[in-house]
């Protein structure tokens, strides 16, 4: 192993690779769970034109993990015996469950805010989104700004760095993506008809209502779970990109379902290479990696007829 | 509700909020019914569907359908395009069993729907890619999954050319005689209509009224007369 002082001068491409496993492995497998499993819940976002909340969620949940880190003086003071916002064993991070709380808090907000836009389809819809990303952003920022213990973490991840996280942190994000990959799985018939058509829907006995919730909850635990783990970066691209491509190559459901998902888990995965080869942030790199993917797809996504 | 009774609406009221759109409809459909459904635009025919298949909450009256399964055929361009499916997976989407088992059994059975009107060749093919024609008799056949007492279709022939609107009516015409489904059908051509309906209702300024096929060419080409309220409303 190379001393502290070597380390320090070498490129990330340049560490040996049983380093850069044992330092960044988890947020390797971390980032290629969210790689398989985002675009699921983005394709459902994709199909129902509300792709852009593949863009506002994860901002949402940023700010929310912000202001977690703003209010965490009081929180530690008053309310720090409901629920210990300092992890055990290593007080330099945040406990999982105290991030997950105000990222799946802001999340939730968000959704009710685009339950409450979409009543007008007269252009308030998407303006109220642009409108609330804008926001959700400044305040990202500024909650951290207030916060000099969150500054570093949140603006690494704004930036996209690579987020070291535990095995603890690790098993909640895969096991909230395996329950949110089987919630698609088993609903993926019914939110696809009520999406589809809601009348016809209704008439075989569907409540389009409840799938609503159910397509809220799986996109709220996604975002919520994952952005402070890879990061809102991260998921700006695998909720949007892999789904859009794969759906100008899909000749059904299910090859669209499959296909957004392997694309998904390929532009992680192109994403890790390139940023661990050419030592650029990893969000950014994923998105890199998504992007080169639209290229094939540009003349389907732009040509007439499908 | 009398034994060969599928729905029965009596005194109905149908509308929005509390605007009324629809007021005093009397209909009883039974086995067997063919009942076309005409009138000008805006005159409610869509509400009345929609309160016959239970997406409207009446405003007055009351509609009962007992166990009647109903089998619903929305205008094509009504479908969502924006989602990659396959004509079988259109057609697999109207089977009324919840859940993963069974996907085998429901893709043989979708797939003997799109045989039915005369699409086999066509199951894995993307819907969108479809004709609107060919999109029409593939909402068809997910209705025909459902089992359907009673099929409502919403305007089927409507943006597609003559010989589809003829393969069309007739798949639907044969469905009904063969001891198929009742058939709601709301259409704008009414020679069409005449030709394999059996009853008539007539929906215009805010009443449904049941008239006969001799009716119909004064009603959609009124004189004077006509027009004046020779067909009474029910």
């Amino acid at each position: 192993m190379p001393s502290p002082a070597v380390l320090a001068e070498l490129q990330l491409g340049e560490l040996p690779l049983s380093l850069v496993w044992s330092l960044f492995g988890l947020s390797i497998l971390a980032t290629l769970a969210a790689g398989f499993v985002a675009p699921l819940v983005g394709s459902f976002l994709l199909t129902r034109r509300t792709g852009f909340l593949g863009i506002v969620l994860p901002q949402f949940a940023a700010a929310g993990v912000a202001f977690g880190y703003l209010v965490l003086p009081f929180w530690t003071e008053h309310l720090g015996h409901l629920l210990d916002p300092v992890a055990h064993g290593d007080e330099a991070h945040l406990a999982l469950g105290y991030h997950l709380l105000w990222a799946g808090l802001f999340t939730a907000l968000g959704l009710a805010l685009v339950a409450l836009s979409s009543r007008r389809r007269d252009g308030t819809d998407t303006g109220m989104m642009a409108a609330a990303f804008a926001i959700a952003s400044a305040l990202t920022v500024l909650f951290a700004h207030g916060s000099p213990v969150g500054d570093i973490y949140v603006h690494g991840l704004l930036r996209g760095e690579i987020l070291a996280i535990d095995e603890h942190e690790l098993e909640i994000l895969t096991g909230t993506l395996a329950l949110v990959a089987l919630g698609v799985v088993l609903g993926a018939r019914h939110l696809t008809r009520v999406g589809i058509d809601p009348d016809s829907a209704r008439v075989l006995g569907d409540r389009p209502l409840l799938w609503e919730l159910f397509l809220a909850l799986l996109v709220g635990a996604t975002v919520s779970v994952s952005v402070m783990t890879v990061g809102p970066i991260v998921l700006f691209g695998l909720l949007v990109i892999p789904p859009l491509v794969a759906r100008a190559f899909a000749r059904s459901m299910t090859s669209f379902l499959v296909l957004a998902s392997l694309l998904g888990g390929l532009s992680a995965a192109g994403g890790v290479w390139t940023s661990f080869t050419f030592d650029w942030p990893l969000g950014p790199s994923v998105v890199v990696a998504a992007a080169l993917l639209l290229i094939p797809a540009l003349p389907r996504l732009f040509g007439r007829g499908r | 509700m009398a034994g060969s009774s599928l729905i029965e609406a009596r005194a109905v009221d149908l509308g929005y909020g509390r605007e009324v759109v629809l007021r005093g409809l009397d209909l009883v459909v039974e086995r067997g019914d063919f009942v076309g459904i005409l009138g000008p635009n805006g005159a409610g025919k869509t509400t009345l569907f929609r309160g016959l298949l239970g997406l409207v909450e009446p405003l007055g009256g009351r509609i009962e359908r007992g166990d009647t399964r109903l089998g619903y055929v929305p205008q094509e361009s009504t479908f969502d395009a924006a989602w990659p499916v396959s004509a079988l997976e259109v057609v697999a989407l109207g089977d009324r069993r919840q859940g993963l088992f069974g996907r085998r059994a429901r893709r043989e059975k979708a797939l003997e729907q799109l045989a039915r009107v005369g699409l086999t060749e066509r199951a894995r093919q993307r819907f969108t890619s479809l004709s609107g024609g060919q999109r029409q008799r593939v909402l068809i056949a997910r209705a025909l999954m459902a089992e359907p007492d009673a099929l409502f279709l919403d305007e089927p022939t409507s943006g597609v050319d003559l010989p589809s609107q003829e393969r069309i009516l007739r798949a639907v015409t044969e469905l009904n005689a063969d001891g198929g489904p009742a058939v709601l059908l709301v259409a704008h051509q009414l020679e069409l209509v005449a030709r394999a309906a059996q009853r008539f209702l007539w929906v215009a300024e805010g009443r449904a009224s049941e008239v006969t096929a001799d009716d119909l060419p004064g009603l959609f080409h009124p004189t004077p007369r006509a027009a004046g309220g020779e067909v009474s409303h029910a």
